[in-house]
């Protein structure tokens, strides 16, 4: 790719943002804000309880007495899950994101000033893709980045208030840069995992006359009750693959920094019978993530998705405003 | 030198509704063209397949490219106002400059904040909350910004006060416009537009029925204000439209001997507007006008 190409996805993307503030700066923004404020409110409410905050203090003095594994457990798995729930809103804003870039402009006739520029349809539905897939985790991650650095904080004043260190038991078994590397690593697998989803919402933007998220829902929940009705009668059996159980599937499976690996804990569980003891290696790690590069489901489902990309430029070369 | 456009039997059919019906044309650089036509003629489909945003059959060539295939790399050359305001309505005005700039090679912020000092837009207001008016004068210090070697321009002042729009012709003309460039204008208020026009195009039912220079249309046809006693003479000589003015009439005449007509009344160059009424009418409209 040469250094125009580059510069025109820069912009283009930035365009994308410009457009959907509320979806990719203040959607962060906002989960981040109510986890804060409901985190505050039990605070006080915690505080109005126990007057000397004396349940909070002991806790915290337990939590000090651990040992490392068993802290690093307890603060990734709070910390993933501050992750996840920003992915999982995430995952919701994109789905609308997506339905309606390359609808909306057909809508409001603005894409008679975008098709004016000298700018591929190539490029156009590449910048789209772009933003959902990457540009979307790197705002909500800065979200999520924020969120833990005033949550450890709070934690470190109450830290300080029950006399331990706080550096050592609290932002040590964080280890923050190693949460934020992986959310980030698994977000964007997520985004790959999701890129047959992701493009099959842009492929029905493309060339849907009117509420592209409807027949983006429509086509498979018809065609799977279709399947699921032919086979119960035709053969008094469920259908082997059923396309809308696989949809869901596939959103089910994804990468989530809350996704906990059971396989995994049912094997060491096994192997090392009563003497196992849940780490911190149970929520999601790098080698997790890899796992889904590994596979070929993963391969198949971007294959699919960069036919449906293909065809979503297809329809975009031919649409204008009528 | 190659034409600017050049379309051999360009056609686009809707179905059974034939919008643009075998069109041949020629244009070169350096000319300012007046496409005009009633509504439904067949202009913005003609503008549409030029610009690379709709099929065509036949043969169409716009500075070498075929639009419906390298309309990106068309559009580095080119750059057109389709109708009325399309821009983002979520836009704010400097992100629409800055995504311009950083989208076209050709573009000039200096010369789009030149144009931009005439009006009274703001640079953080949103497109949404300009008047339809601004918003035009927006697209148009965009578009005159551009380094273009195509302009079109489909009814680009339509919501522009008088003001603006007689502006809007005189710098399009003595700022913008040179023999490199070609600049293709449709319209309904022809008479803003005639006197910088070089070429015009009448558009009838997908087809061009007048295409030619300015000067040859005024050599072609002549107006005579009539002689009250010399009307029935007049007649005689066939014209293709008559109109009356103040209880005068006024005859339209098609190569006509102007010898002849000299001694029945004065001689007018005709206006553009009432030739399209003559050629495009309607013996309805015709009567009425009468």
């Amino acid at each position: 790719m040469n250094t125009t190409a580059l510069t025109r996805l820069t912009i283009l993307i930035r365009r994308e943002l410009w457009e959907s503030p509320v979806a990719f700066k203040w959607t962060p923004a906002i989960i981040g804000g109510f986890i804060l404020v409901l985190i505050v409110l039990a605070l006080i409410i915690g505080a109005k309880v126990d007057n000397q905050m004396i349940f909070a203090i002991d806790g915290l003095r337990m939590y000090a007495t651990m040992d490392d594994s068993q802290q690093r457990l307890i603060s990734s798995g709070a910390l993933f899950s501050i992750g996840a729930l920003f992915h999982q809103i995430m995952f919701l804003v994109v789905i609308f994101y997506l339905a309606g870039c390359l609808y909306d402009d057909r809508r409001d006739r603005s894409i008679l000033y975008w098709k004016s520029l000298p700018v591929s349809d190539t490029i156009t539905v590449g910048s789209k893709i772009l933003t959902a897939c990457v540009a979307a985790p790197l705002t909500f991650l800065a979200g999520i980045v924020v969120t833990q650095l005033l949550l450890l904080i709070i934690a470190s004043g109450y830290g300080l208030a029950a006399g331990i260190n706080v550096f050592t038991e609290i932002w040590m078994p964080a280890n923050l840069p190693r949460i934020w590397l992986l959310t980030l690593y698994g977000s964007l697998v997520q985004s790959l995992w999701l890129l047959p989803i992701y493009a099959w919402l842009m492929f029905c933007s493309s060339w849907a006359p009117r509420l592209p998220i409807l027949m983006a829902v429509l086509v498979p929940v018809v065609i799977g009750m279709f399947q699921h009705f032919w086979s119960f009668f035709s053969n008094f059996q469920l259908p082997e693959h059923n396309l809308l159980w696989m949809l869901l599937l596939r959103i089910g499976q994804g990468v989530l920094p809350s996704s906990v690996e059971w396989q995994q804990i049912v094997d060491e569980s096994q192997n090392s019978g009563s003497t196992y003891r849940p780490s911190d290696e149970m929520l999601m790690s790098f080698q997790s993530v890899n796992g889904y590069l590994m596979n070929w489901e993963m391969w198949a489902g971007i294959a699919i998705g960069l036919v449906l990309l293909a065809a979503a430029v297809w329809f975009r070369r031919r649409a204008t405003d009528s | 030198m190659k034409p600017t456009i050049h379309a051999e039997q360009l056609t686009r059919r809707y179905g059974s509704n034939v919008a643009l019906d075998h069109v041949d044309v020629s244009i070169p650089s350096g000319r300012i063209v007046g496409v005009i036509g009633p509504n439904g003629a067949g202009k913005t489909t003609a503008l549409k397949a030029i610009l690379g945003l709709t099929r065509f059959e036949g043969t169409l060539e716009v500075l070498g490219l075929d639009p419906s295939k390298d309309r990106d790399e068309l559009m580095q050359d080119v750059c057109f106002i389709a109708d009325v305001a399309v821009l983002p309505r979520w836009a704010k005005v400097w992100q629409i400059i800055e995504l311009t700039e950083k989208l076209h090679p050709r573009f000039s912020r200096e010369q789009c904040m030149k144009y931009l000092a005439r009006t009274k837009i703001r640079q953080s207001a949103k497109v949404r909350t300009l008047s339809k008016g601004m918003v035009v004068q927006l697209h148009l210090a965009l578009v005159m910004a551009i380094d273009a070697k195509l302009l079109v321009l489909d009814e680009p002042t339509l919501g522009l006060d008088i003001l603006f729009r007689k502006q809007f012709y005189s710098s399009l003309l003595n700022e913008y416009f040179d023999e490199q460039r070609t600049i293709l204008i449709t319209t309904h208020q022809v008479e803003e537009v005639e006197h910088i026009l070089t070429d015009l195009i009448f558009i009838k039912d997908g087809k061009f029925i007048v295409n030619s220079a300015m000067d040859e249309i005024y050599e072609r046809y002549t107006e005579l204000m009539v002689a009250p006693d010399a009307i029935d003479d007049a007649r005689r000589l066939g014209p293709i439209h008559e109109r009356v003015l103040f209880g005068r009439h006024i005859l339209l005449f098609d190569n006509a001997d102007i010898d002849a007509l000299q001694t029945l009344g004065e001689i007018h160059k005709p206006n553009i507007a009432d030739l399209f009424v003559a050629l495009m009418g309607e013996k309805e409209s015709t009567e009425e006008a009468a």
